[in-house]
């Protein structure tokens, strides 16, 4: 049977108005710890629930309450005046659930039994998020539990995803805008009503509008959560975007809670895997951290409310610290930095974190959705390399800085700068990395990712890169 | 502040810290990005305030060598003539004014190449360092418009916010007369063809659509206008159209857009689909907004025929005129009626 934690009103085969703000389960099981005849005639209640289905249930639970109630000889709109006689002055009316007075036209509950009646309207959506490093439990967290609709959990990428996404968008595009294009050619071919798209200071903001162009030129039928199309404005705005391309039920109040819910499940994530980085080229049972990390971002994925999440993020972690691990005193230390898509999507960078910790590096990387989106400070973080420069070079150009001059005033041992091929603010930051660089006598070794790059390349380029760092460790 | 008020019998006057380019005679101007786009407002502001404003010469191949050389390989070949233009320039000014423009609203930002330009300048050229002019145009996150932007740029050369506003006003008016006559001149090229229209001849018209840095630069979008020229078709610069007008159009093309000069190219595309016969786009390789907006016109722009061009600094002529040549060629056996049904 269905659950349902709201109240509503309901009326009975008389026409008596009935307030109801339990689950029939409840009424039930409250009516069960009455009398004997009362606990039979809640049962009798249930079966012919169960007869009815759970087509209406909503319906069937009113009516088992009333019939439950008629039973055992209380009826819902007795007042406790009505039950223990009339001699009680100034008793409280006991309609329903306590707590609230009663109302014949209470408009929140007119509200809530139209939503009821809309509820059997729509057909639940299926939102798609494109691929973004591991942050996918984080959007099923926010499709499920803050838009309150399915989520279209897609596979590991393939060579086909980069090839579709590449086959259809222009050549000199970035290369972000072709994975994500991919993602969501896969995610309409599994079936995704709505794709989701952020908003984003660069190229970004553009991406969702001419991404929709392009999939319904190949035919596709889907609507679009562009969050670009409500950049700057009030939230009201998001609200009714979501309300509109998605479901027209969302739950303002429960929305915002779980939002935030999720905003610390991204926290947690990073958290979990800024550990992982940082721990697993030194683990001592070859694959040990990368099975735990997959195995918390299984529990990640099934995690229904903020409890979950932070208890899911504390035993992962002890269980991470209690990995055997052979760290030297001194390990080497490469930072990553770069252009926002690119840095953390392992897919898109080919797997180059997984690269460096095969070589036995402590790898650290600033750049994520939480340094980025949660908690980015933009003039903070301009303050810290004010000496280099005067503006806001560009969406992540502050927070590349910033990381850079940091790991090299923490003396690490090189800093790889990530980017898709043809980044333009990025490839602003590489003249004042290169002065960073050579001021703190720091390698920096560029990374350019277009559709081209190739695997081989990249080791080549990373063991040299390694090789260079080691015997410059070395020499001291 | 308090004590410089009472020595100065509570007038504001520049000091050092205040005003840190006091000293600033000559100002250095690049020909190159947003100059072609400011050019007449950044001069006149500057004159305004009894500075000399050096420009630097037209592009030519040396410029595009020796900004090939100062900048990241994968840098955009306009980014590469600006610092050919600033290097040019540094020897010959006080200071170089590189503004940062980052926006002008929201839906009317620049790309970040000028977000970034001030910065960049500063830390190619950092040994010597070279003097920056720059002042900060951002309007969503920093509240600042130009007037603002300008007037603050003038306290920092110390002057009096007289003066400052004073010299906005006239660097306000240049540019609108200087916009007024861009759009005089599309009006002119228009009413040439009705009058060759009307004495029955068949003159093609071809819309540049291209950044103004490209269509204004004799080495890049100004090849390929003289080529057009030459093949007897009137060229209408997108870019020398009613601004404000264009930019309303471009928003029934596209809601989220983000950058004000492609929304503008966009809107002069839509406003004049009608009048014109061709419309050719020229992008400087690799630039970041067109790489897009070209998908998005070539996708949604229908039924004229569109030449996508691309330049950068190894492009020889040659290809390009073949590709202008045969695009032409086209044109003109179309507005005769096609390959087969016409006389040709």
């Amino acid at each position: 049977m269905a659950k349902h934690n709201e109240g509503y009103v309901s009326f009975d085969e008389n026409g008596t108005l009935i307030k109801c703000t339990k689950t029939a389960e409840e009424a039930a099981e409250e009516t069960r710890g009455g009398t004997a005849e009362a606990g039979s005639a809640a049962e009798d209640a249930d079966a012919d629930a169960e007869a009815v289905g759970a087509a209406d249930a909503r319906d069937d639970a009113a009516a088992i309450r009333v019939r439950g109630f008629r039973r055992s000889g209380f009826s819902p709109l007795d007042t406790v005046v009505s039950t223990f006689g009339d001699g009680v002055r100034g008793a409280r009316v006991v309609v329903g659930e306590a707590g609230r007075a009663f109302s014949l036209f209470d408009p929140k509950q007119a509200r809530q039994r139209k939503k009821a009646r809309r509820d059997k309207r729509h057909a639940r959506t299926r939102v798609a998020f494109f691929r973004f490093s591991h942050y996918d439990a984080a959007f099923k967290y926010f499709v499920e539990q803050v838009l309150d609709a399915d989520f279209v959990a897609l596979p590991p990428a393939t060579k086909r995803t980069f090839d579709l996404g590449s086959r259809y968008s222009s050549d000199s595009v970035c290369a972000p805008f072709k994975h994500i294009l991919g993602d969501y050619i896969e995610a309409l071919e599994l079936g995704a009503d709505v794709l989701v798209q952020f908003a984003g200071p660069c190229r970004l903001g553009y991406y969702g509008e001419l991404q929709q162009s392009i999939l319904r030129d190949l035919g596709y039928e889907f609507d679009m959560l562009n969050f670009s199309t409500v950049t700057g404005k009030p939230a009201v705005d998001y609200i009714k975007i979501c309300r509109a391309k998605v479901n027209p039920n969302v739950s303002v109040p429960h929305g915002a809670r779980q939002l935030l819910a999720t905003f610390k499940m991204i926290e947690a994530l990073d958290e979990v895997n800024d550990f992982y980085l940082a721990n697993a080229g030194f683990e001592c049972e070859p694959g040990s951290f990368v099975r735990t990390r997959d195995r918390f971002f299984d529990a990640m994925r099934s995690c229904t409310c903020e409890r979950d999440i932070v208890e899911t993020r504390n035993a992962f972690l002890d269980e991470f610290r209690n990995l055997p691990v052979d760290k030297p005193a001194h390990p080497l230390r490469v930072g990553i930095v770069g252009e926002f898509f690119t840095a953390p999507d392992e897919h898109s960078n080919l797997q180059l974190e997984r690269k460096l910790l095969d070589m036995g590096v402590e790898v650290h990387r600033t750049v994520s959705l939480t340094n980025r989106a949660l908690h980015y400070n933009e003039k903070n973080l301009r303050a810290s390399v004010s000496d280099y420069v005067t503006y806001d070079m560009g969406p992540t150009s502050s927070l590349t800085l910033a990381a850079a001059l940091k790991y090299a005033q923490e003396d690490f041992d090189g800093v790889v700068h990530v980017k898709s091929s043809g980044c333009t603010p990025e490839i602003d930051c590489m003249t004042v990395l290169a002065r960073i660089a050579s001021d703190y006598r720091m390698p920096v070794l560029y990374l350019s990712y277009d559709s081209q790059t190739s695997d081989t390349g990249l080791d080549t380029r990373l063991e040299a890169f390694y090789d260079m760092l080691a015997m410059k460790k070395e020499r001291g | 502040m308090q004590t410089r008020r009472m020595l100065t019998k509570g007038r504001l006057v520049p000091n050092f810290f205040s005003a840190p380019y006091a000293d600033v005679r000559v100002v250095g101007i690049p020909r190159a990005l947003l100059f072609h786009r400011y050019g007449a407002l950044w001069t006149t502001f500057f004159e305004a305030l009894g500075r000399s404003v050096v420009i630097s010469e037209p592009t030519t191949k040396d410029t595009i060598a020796a900004g090939t050389a100062l900048s990241t390989d994968e840098s955009c070949l306009a980014s590469k003539i600006f610092l050919g233009h600033v290097d040019e320039l540094r020897k010959r000014c006080d200071a170089v004014f590189v503004p940062c423009y980052n926006n002008e609203g929201a839906r009317r930002a620049f790309c970040t190449k000028f977000q970034a330009a001030p910065d960049v300048v500063a830390n190619t050229f950092c040994d010597p360092p070279l003097r920056v002019l720059s002042c900060l145009v951002s309007e969503t996150a920093d509240k600042q418009d130009a007037r603002q932007a300008f007037l603050s740029l003038a306290m920092k050369l110390g002057a009096m916010p007289k003066q400052a506003k004073r010299a906005w006003r006239a660097a306000a008016c240049a540019q609108q007369e200087a916009e007024k006559a861009a759009c005089a001149r599309t009006k002119a090229t228009f009413d040439a063809v009705r009058r060759a229209e009307e004495a029955g001849e068949a003159p093609l018209t071809i819309l540049l659509a291209a950044h103004p840095y490209l269509s204004y630069d004799p080495s890049i979008g100004g090849t390929i206008a003289d080529m057009l020229r030459g093949l007897g078709a009137s060229v209408v610069l997108a870019c020398e159209n009613d601004r404000k007008k264009t930019l309303a159009a471009s928003f029934d093309f596209s809601e989220t857009m983000p950058w004000v000069v492609n929304r503008e190219i966009i809107g002069a595309i839509t406003l004049l689909h009608d009048a014109v016969d061709g419309i050719v786009l020229v992008s400087a390789f690799p630039c970041g907004p067109d790489s897009m907006t070209d998908d998005a016109i070539v996708r949604c722009i229908q039924g004229k025929p569109i030449l996508n061009l691309t330049v950068d600094a190894q492009s020889g002529t040659a290809g390009l005129e073949t590709r202008v040549e045969s695009f032409v060629d086209i044109l003109r056996y179309q507005k005769r009626g096609g390959y087969i049904h016409g006389k040709a």
